[in-house]
């Protein structure tokens, strides 16, 4: 295993800048370090699904790659111009749920992966969502939330792509902690209570 | 069988370990009671006797215990109080219920943006921060008066007369967060997380500042509930919203010593507590259960969310009593029938022995189905039979 993996999984952030530094220094291309810390992430992965790790190191993981990353974003782009997107995604906490928890681990590790993610923030109303999404026409959109009450909301949402001619194609997720018990209620295409296990089923989704 | 019981008696049984006449049960209705008396939600915090007929027009869907709209003590402290508290925090007091309005909802922000400015020159450099919204400086002296000083003792007095006129024992006196809890809220989580990794000695350092002014504060706030006097005021709830999927590692370093410092602390005088701690806490049961290291049986009951009951039973059931978690999700969506066996399995799990208090999981939610939280009373009474 590459030693930027290794140090990305230990969540060794001194050791991850040491080693981007050390090798961007050497001559080596930013594109395989990127790589090397994104197979990082993997087993950073890996472990939370065999409960080794938990949110926090999640969460953990992802800073330490967006600390590698401000090193390199400008070398990549100096050798190998702008990214490529990986995908693009829309995502908000629904109207009356201002809970943006789930949310933003789900954006961080997202970028983190290269995906293209349009947050439009907390307590978005539904035609908000409608607009982001003929607007920037993302492969996923992302629907966030806490409270018993926002179910409908999802749902109204889910509804309204339909009218307006902009679910087909488009894959609706749901995530926080009310949508995992309720999933046949939900009209989307996959609803979690799992930030690693959403994002998963978005990296399938935009593979 | 034992023979019946008052609703405190069942209460003290359970804290105590032991099997009552029956299973208790007692949801925290804070929300839902005034929803369906149609108040709203700033009405129902400044208006305790209007608060306190709504309970008692809704007697049927109580249980044993109230938990007395516990978080009004600190929504409305809001309007008035000026420390280090619940008032720095940008809770948002809503009018209404949806869809008008919402429940109070907390906007994390990182209001703490230097721990040594603190350590340096006190608390006061977030109660001048300029990103708090709650428009506390917008508020008459008179106001921050009657909100701080009188109010409290107004709305004890109509807590006493609803326990007075029903006999149904509160359940609260006072409510504290847990210091990492308020962190988060004052760092939000990622920053948080970062500091926990790259600034370890100095979160330690303000989880201990936070956790003296939090647990003194508490009690002064149940010694105007009625501790010692009203059955049920003694009882210190003890929040911890968050953050959650700590590894156990952290929890133990971060987490559980100021927990226990500060139940040590209630406890050695005199009140119970109930940990009402949100998320899923089944890998950290084993620390859990050494809270109950060196203070007496009766004084603590673990009130779960997400955690799995049948390993708490199994893991920390013989010296800490336990409190929950039906589903908020199937109080909203559910029927009665899917209310009724999940009850019946929580009491199977749960209750053999004693120490068990069925109630909703965090609470119940405003826009509960009444039949739901009636068939969770009665499942208990008729079920839950000893």
């Amino acid at each position: 295993m590459a030693q930027l993996s290794e140090a990305i999984a230990a969540l060794d952030k001194d050791k991850v800048l040491e080693i981007v530094n050390a090798d961007l220094g050497s001559g080596r291309d930013p594109m395989e370090l990127v790589d090397e810390a994104r197979q990082g992430l993997e087993i950073v992965g890996a472990k939370y699904e065999k409960g080794e790790f938990f949110l926090i190191e999640l969460m953990r993981a992802a800073q330490v790659f967006q600390a590698a990353a401000a090193v390199l974003d400008p070398k990549l782009k100096e050798l190998h111009g702008e990214a490529e997107s990986k995908g693009k995604m829309v995502i908000g906490t629904v109207n009356g749920d201002i809970h943006d928890l789930g949310k933003n681990i789900v954006k961080v590790l997202l970028e983190c992966k290269g995906v293209e993610v349009v947050d439009l923030g907390v307590n978005v109303p539904a035609d908000k969502f409608i607009e982001a999404v003929r607007d920037n026409q993302p492969q996923v959109l992302g629907l966030s939330a806490l409270l018993t009450a926002s179910v409908p909301e999802m749902n109204t949402i889910c509804t309204l792509l339909e009218e307006a001619g902009l679910r087909e194609g488009l894959k609706v997720v749901c995530g926080g902690g009310i949508v995992g018990e309720v999933r046949e209620e939900m009209k989307a295409d996959f609803a979690t209570v799992d930030a690693n296990e959403g994002l998963k089923v978005i990296e399938g989704w935009l593979a | 069988m034992t023979a019946k019981m008052t609703s405190y008696e069942r209460l003290l049984a359970a804290y105590n370990i032991e099997e009552a006449d029956r299973v208790p049960v007692a949801p925290i209705n804070i929300y839902v009671i005034p929803y369906l008396e149609g108040m709203g939600i700033k009405e129902a915090q400044l208006g305790a006797e209007k608060l306190v007929d709504a309970y008692i027009n809704n007697i049927e869907l109580l249980g044993d215990a109230v938990h007395p709209f516990m978080t009004a003590q600190d929504h409305t402290g809001l309007l008035g109080r000026a420390g280090w508290d619940q008032t720095t925090l940008d809770w948002r007091v809503f009018e209404q219920f949806p869809p008008e309005g919402n429940i109070p909802s907390l906007y994390e922000k990182d209001f703490i943006e230097d721990y040594d400015d603190i350590f340096e020159r006190g608390f006061s450099t977030i109660m001048f921060n300029k990103k708090l919204e709650n428009n506390i400086f917008d508020r008459s002296v008179d106001e921050f008066l009657y909100l701080e000083y009188e109010y409290p003792h107004i709305y004890a007095k109509a807590w006493r007369r609803f326990v007075e006129t029903t006999g149904i024992p509160l359940m609260c006196g006072g409510r504290a967060c847990h210091p990492l809890d308020l962190l988060q809220y004052y760092r939000g989580i990622m920053n948080l997380t970062m500091d926990i990794f790259e600034t370890p000695e100095k979160v330690h350092r303000i989880l201990k500042m936070l956790a003296e002014y939090e647990a003194v504060r508490v009690m002064e706030r149940a010694m105007i509930m009625g501790a010692g006097e009203v059955p049920g005021a003694e009882v210190i709830i003890f929040i911890n919203g968050g953050p959650p999927g700590l590894s156990p590692q952290i929890f133990d370093d971060f987490y559980h010593p100021y927990a226990k410092q500060m139940i040590d602390m209630w406890v050695s005088r005199g009140f119970k507590v109930q940990c009402h701690w949100d998320n899923d806490l089944t890998p950290h049961l084993e620390t859990i259960g050494k809270l109950a290291d060196g203070i007496p049986r009766g004084y603590l009951m673990m009130d779960f969310e997400k955690t799995d009951m049948k390993k708490a039973k199994d893991i920390i059931g013989d010296r800490i009593a336990l409190y929950g978690n039906v589903p908020s999700a199937l109080l909203v969506y559910g029927s009665v029938q899917e209310i009724e066996d999940y009850c019946k399995k929580l009491i199977d799990d749960c209750a053999p022995g004693g120490g068990f208090v069925l109630a909703a999981e965090c609470e119940t939610p405003w826009d509960s189905k009444p039949e739901n939280i009636r068939a969770m009373i009665t499942t208990a009474e008729e079920y839950g039979q000893y």
